[in-house]
């Protein structure tokens, strides 16, 4: 049994990679779908502004009110505007921005393209000459790609103005010394590796969400696992990969 | 006439259970088949095999005597422009208008213009008598609606051969006399077309020629009257419990 579960998911790591592999070849060969990708960027992104903004505006606040009365103790409440600015930007918000992504996107995705596969659509987008990947995955890849990074960068912008009114309002810090001290803790490389890494985040929620939708075959019951099934692995991987992902990073930049 | 799709041999098998034991047939131009057999008896997954949605196992499937069942996924997309898939349900998409589900082939493989488009789309619409329904969305029709705006992308590229999947199943008889009337219009403009159903009197109507697929195999092929006047105790009772 365990052998056999095994194997089950040696063959879905196999088809994942073949389904990637096809992808990128997709991406970059024509025909494109710069419609269905606007389209996607706007279901994707911009539908996820508003919790994107929440969020980010939340684990700001919370953050800087845990550390200013925590470092408080120490004498240690000037660290505040860089401890929370930084965490923000190199992993609170990546972080918190992917999973909620994975939660809103991905099972989203799985559940639409899961339904289109039970109803015959994709058999139909086949039958009429076309190739489901282009018309349906790759417009949601790229879509996921370009808009986490961009997700992000806002989210981790509304922590630190989240973090400013906290920092004001409770710990009676100068706001020109909190910005002053946030500007010289982040530098570009910080926001450049947390683009990187949700561009990855990006990638991997998209193609797991896709390659669920289109191994969907029980019916309507089989559409909700897909969504759940989608949640939860692309969380784990997200979570994994995190670590890695700023271990190259540090390398790299610091 | 000239045949325009031959099968030879075909074996196709689910795991363990064969569907398809040496099917042989060949379908000319301008004819009409019927295809029928007991349920689960792999009508629907024969015709899904014509034009690779399903893979066969082994035989051959020529079209105007060229093999396609050997292509790969992407050679097969000019081919599925020739060979169009009526799907039993439709199969619209649920999430455009009745407009972009017939003109998206259109949009796919031609270079024609948009208004050059909706006149065709209008054109093919008014055929299936679906005109009025040009904006609405597919949850808005009926599932007789359905299959008729489902024939009519399928039909919209100009096919050689059509492929209907149980076009009348679960109609009631008006829905059924507007599909078999448009399946007949396609018919006199020369398409080609194999029909898959349990539907009797509907195929004694529309085909040339009936096959009876069973255990795997052909079991009966032959003219309509062939088939009502046919022998054979398999045949007459299939006759009659349909």
């Amino acid at each position: 049994m365990v052998l056999g579960r095994f194997r089950n998911d040696m063959r879905m790591v196999g088809e994942v990679m073949v389904l990637t592999r096809d992808c990128i070849v997709c991406i970059f060969t024509r025909p494109f779908y710069l419609g269905r990708l606007f389209e996607q960027i706007i279901n994707l992104g911009v539908g996820s502004l508003s919790i994107t903004v929440v969020i980010g505006v939340v684990t700001g606040l919370v953050m800087t009110l845990q550390f200013g009365y925590g470092l408080a103790k120490f004498g240690g409440t000037l660290y505040v505007p860089a401890i929370v600015s930084l965490s923000l930007v190199r992993e609170l918000a990546p972080i918190f921005t992917s999973l909620l992504i994975a939660g809103r996107i991905g099972s989203g995705i799985s559940a639409e393209i899961g339904a289109m596969n039970v109803t015959q659509q994709i058999d139909a987008i086949r039958a009429l000459g076309t190739n489901p990947l282009r018309v349906l995955v790759v417009p949601r890849v790229l879509a996921a790609v370009l808009s986490l990074p961009l997700l992000t960068t806002l989210s981790a912008f509304m922590g630190i103005i989240g973090g400013l009114a906290i920092a004001s309002w409770e710990l009676n810090m100068p706001p020109g010394f909190y910005v002053n001290k946030v500007l010289y803790t982040i530098k570009l490389h910080d926001v450049f590796g947390a683009m990187i890494k949700t561009a990855f985040f990006g990638f991997v929620i998209a193609i797991l969400a896709c390659y669920r939708g289109f191994q969907t075959s029980e019916g309507t019951q089989g559409v909700g696992t897909a969504a759940k099934w989608v949640v939860v692995r692309t969380s784990i991987v997200i979570l994994i990969s995190d670590f890695f992902l700023s271990k190259l990073l540090i390398l790299i930049f610091d | 006439m000239a045949k325009i799709l031959e099968l030879k041999n075909i074996h196709k098998s689910f795991d363990d259970k064969a569907v398809h034991r040496g099917i042989t047939f060949s379908l000319e131009a301008g004819e009409t088949v019927g295809l029928l057999g007991p349920s689960g008896s792999g009508k629907s997954v024969l015709l899904r095999s014509l034009i690779g949605l399903e893979q066969i196992d082994a035989g051959e499937i020529l079209f105007h005597q060229s093999r396609i069942d050997t292509l790969k996924e992407v050679q097969l997309y000019p081919i599925r422009t020739k060979i169009s898939y009526a799907f039993q349900t439709g199969a619209l998409f649920d999430s455009v208008s009745v407009f972009e589900n017939v003109a998206y082939p259109l949009f796919e493989h031609t270079r024609l213009s948009e208004p050059e488009i909706e006149l065709r789309v209008r054109e093919i619409l008014r055929i299936v008598n679906m005109e009025d329904a040009f904006h609405l969305m597919p949850s808005d029709l009926s599932g007789g609606m359905q299959k008729r705006v489902g024939l009519a992308r399928s039909m919209v590229l100009n096919p050689e051969v059509l492929l209907y999947d149980e076009p009348t199943a679960g109609l009631d008889p008006t829905n059924v006399e507007m599909v078999i009337e448009v399946i007949d219009r396609f018919k006199k403009k020369g398409i080609s077309g194999i029909f898959v159903t349990h539907d009797i009197p509907a195929a004694k109507r529309i085909c040339d020629r009936i096959l009876i697929l069973r255990e795997g195999k052909i079991a009966f092929t032959g003219t309509v009257h062939e088939f009502e006047s046919s022998p054979d105790p398999f045949i007459k009772s299939f006759l009659t419990n349909q």
